[in-house]
């Protein structure tokens, strides 16, 4: 055996060795959600959630199918706005002038790093005030202002790559500066547009903070503002069947998207490197 | 004249027609680009500005459950420093943010060298990514259940469980209030690993194949490879990790909240989360607000220092046609 084999076993070694605990947390998803905790044997006892609503250590929670409900729809009007908002936006960062575009940029990236949770005792006066608490549109507000610098930014990154030329050659051909945006621009980065409705759909299903705090009501919950009621409630899980069970059925999906949609998520993290 | 000559005629008869009169911008051409952004203009005004400003105000307040605004100047930063509490919770937070920092990014980097250099373009070395990606996937609602489950105080608990069995311990031991936070960090990190080592495979990735064979050639060990070639390329994302990352620490408190929302005690309470229990739990709005200026300052000096380290003229690229 050459020494570059071994070396490479060696370093094969040490990374599953790595990697393991992160494979036993996975099958510890699986494991625990399909057991009975006390007969250890497999059960689909705590998938009972599909058909009737949960009780859990004296919390009573809605049925969960009007949960999910309200997952999809939140998490797609996240993403319909935020591409609404964030491709216009980056758009003019990368391509037009206007007067304050430099200070408008640095502020930006500013937002970008600033730690926008630092103000949520603000906001959550502004919300009270604009009689906002307990919608969701208040939620969705919260929400995306959050996370628009960073998809802006992404998005900036992807109009920087398409070439002049082809921008050029769309107004030759008499077409307006939004015509071009519209009609060549846009299909261009498509990609992109990809890439951050998948960021802004991942997010927006993840979010559990904005829930807690801003819906009291627990029929409007997304199911991470319900998971959370569970893993909250007490310091102790007593029920890890019923929790990864709803885990489970929470994360799979997500999963899958997330296979299907691997490649461009890598990609955009390295343009993203790149643009660093 | 069919249309190819006439695209072929438009470009000639514009730069004419620009060189003949001055130019004067229409009023309609000078508001476009601020159309494009008026809708994430308006939103940072009422969601980022506007709070910013709220949470300076608030400070000099004693907001509480009444909800009536009281000035009371400089009460609220005078009590920061006199409250008790305050030692402690620094503490907390840094040696939160720096461990978390440190052992994340040492793993980012061993993980993405070894990936990037030592396996590169094995499968093996994308399935290792890929599952190292996975902590930062699942919602971390789902994500926290795990680590609960390992560090469960009863004799149910994974570890007290492995312990018993290989005889080590007799009775189940309670991992949280022995080490909260060492549970808290290696939750934080197996999570954050992946940010760090997507952005420096990037790197690695980008260093040209042919470097590595001259320097063969040349004899060099894989240890001056490392050092000598791969970490140099690394120093900006590197910098940029580490500031970015240290924010993040700084001021979030997400996993914190879900994990031990402070507890035992105040054992894991960071400052960022004693003011969220300031405001929410104990309803002292003001003193809440001017516990977060303290996390604002501390970030906003972080972020000034990641705006100098990295050029900002070259990222603004003026427009490249004049309409």
């Amino acid at each position: 055996m050459s020494t570059s084999t071994l070396k490479k076993a060696l370093v094969q070694t040490y990374m599953t060795l790595f990697t393991l605990p992160i494979i036993a947390m996975i099958v510890w998803y699986f494991l625990a959600a399909t057991t009975n905790f006390t007969t250890h044997e497999f059960s689909l006892e705590n998938f009972a959630f599909f058909k009737e609503p949960v009780e859990y250590a004296g919390v009573k929670l809605p049925m969960i199918w009007s949960i999910v409900l309200n997952t999809i729809v939140y998490s797609l009007l996240i993403v319909v706005i935020e591409v609404g908002i964030s491709v216009p936006t980056a758009y003019a960062f990368s391509r037009l002038d206007f007067k304050g575009k430099r200070a408008a940029m640095k502020f930006l990236f500013l937002m970008r790093a600033f730690p926008g949770i630092t103000l949520i005792i603000a906001t959550f006066f502004i919300l009270v005030k604009m009689d906002l608490v307990n919608t969701y549109l208040g939620v969705i507000l919260v929400a995306i202002t959050g996370s628009l610098p960073g998809r802006v930014y992404i998005m900036k990154g992807f109009f920087d790559e398409v070439p002049w030329d082809i921008e050029w050659a769309a107004m030759v051909d008499g077409t307006t500066r939004y015509g071009a945006f519209k009609k060549v621009l846009v299909p261009y980065v498509l990609s992109g547009i990809g890439a951050i409705s998948v960021f802004a759909f991942l997010g927006a299903y993840g979010e559990w903070f904005l829930f807690k705090l801003l819906i009291f009501n627990d029929d409007m919950m997304t199911l991470a503002g319900y998971l959370s009621k569970l893993v909250t409630k007490e310091n102790q899980i007593i029920n890890y069947g019923l929790i990864t069970a709803i885990g489970l059925f929470y994360t799979l999906p997500v999963i899958v998207f997330y296979i299907f949609t691997q490649k461009l998520f890598m990609k955009v993290n390295m343009g993203g490197a790149k643009q660093v | 004249m069919s249309q190819l000559e006439a695209a072929a005629m438009k470009p000639n008869a514009h730069v004419t027609a620009a060189r003949a009169i001055p130019y004067k911008k229409p009023l309609r051409k000078i508001l476009y680009p601020y159309l494009f952004i008026a809708p994430f203009s308006v939103l940072v005004l009422v969601f980022f500005i506007l709070p910013a400003v709220a949470t300076i105000g608030m400070s000099f307040t004693d907001l509480n459950a009444s909800m009536k605004l009281h000035f009371i100047g400089l009460t609220n930063f005078k009590r920061i420093f006199m409250d008790y509490n305050l030692p402690q919770i620094l503490t907390h937070t840094a040696v939160f943010a720096i461990l978390s920092l440190v052992i994340s990014m040492l793993f980012a980097l061993v993980i993405s060298i070894a990936t990037q250099y030592f396996l590169k373009g094995k499968v093996s070395a994308v399935i290792y990514r890929v599952l190292w990606l996975i902590p930062s996937i699942i919602p971390s609602v789902v994500y926290v259940t795990f680590w609960k489950y390992v560090f469960d105080p009863t004799d149910g608990g994974f570890l007290n469980r492995v312990l018993a069995g290989m005889g080590v311990i007799s009775e189940p031991l309670s991992w949280f209030t022995k080490g909260a936070m060492a549970i808290i960090i290696l939750a934080t990190i197996v999570s954050t690993i992946s940010g760090g080592m997507i952005l420096l495979s990037a790197a690695i990735n980008s260093i040209p194949e042919d470097l590595y064979k001259a320097a063969r050639v040349d004899g060099a060990s894989e240890k001056s490879v490392i050092f000598k070639i791969i970490l140099p390329t690394l120093r900006w994302p590197l910098m940029y990790i580490t500031i970015s990352d240290l924010i993040g620490f700084v001021s979030s408190y997400f996993f914190i909240m879900l994990l031990t929302q402070g507890g035992p005690m105040r054992d894991t309470t960071t400052l960022s989360l004693y003011a969220f229990q300031q405001a929410f739990n104990l309803k002292y709005y003001g003193y809440g607000a001017a516990i977060s200026m303290l996390v604002v300052v501390i970030s906003f000096v972080l972020t000034m220092l990641l705006i100098r380290l990295f050029d900002f003229d070259q990222l603004i690229k003026p427009s490249r046609i004049e309409d």
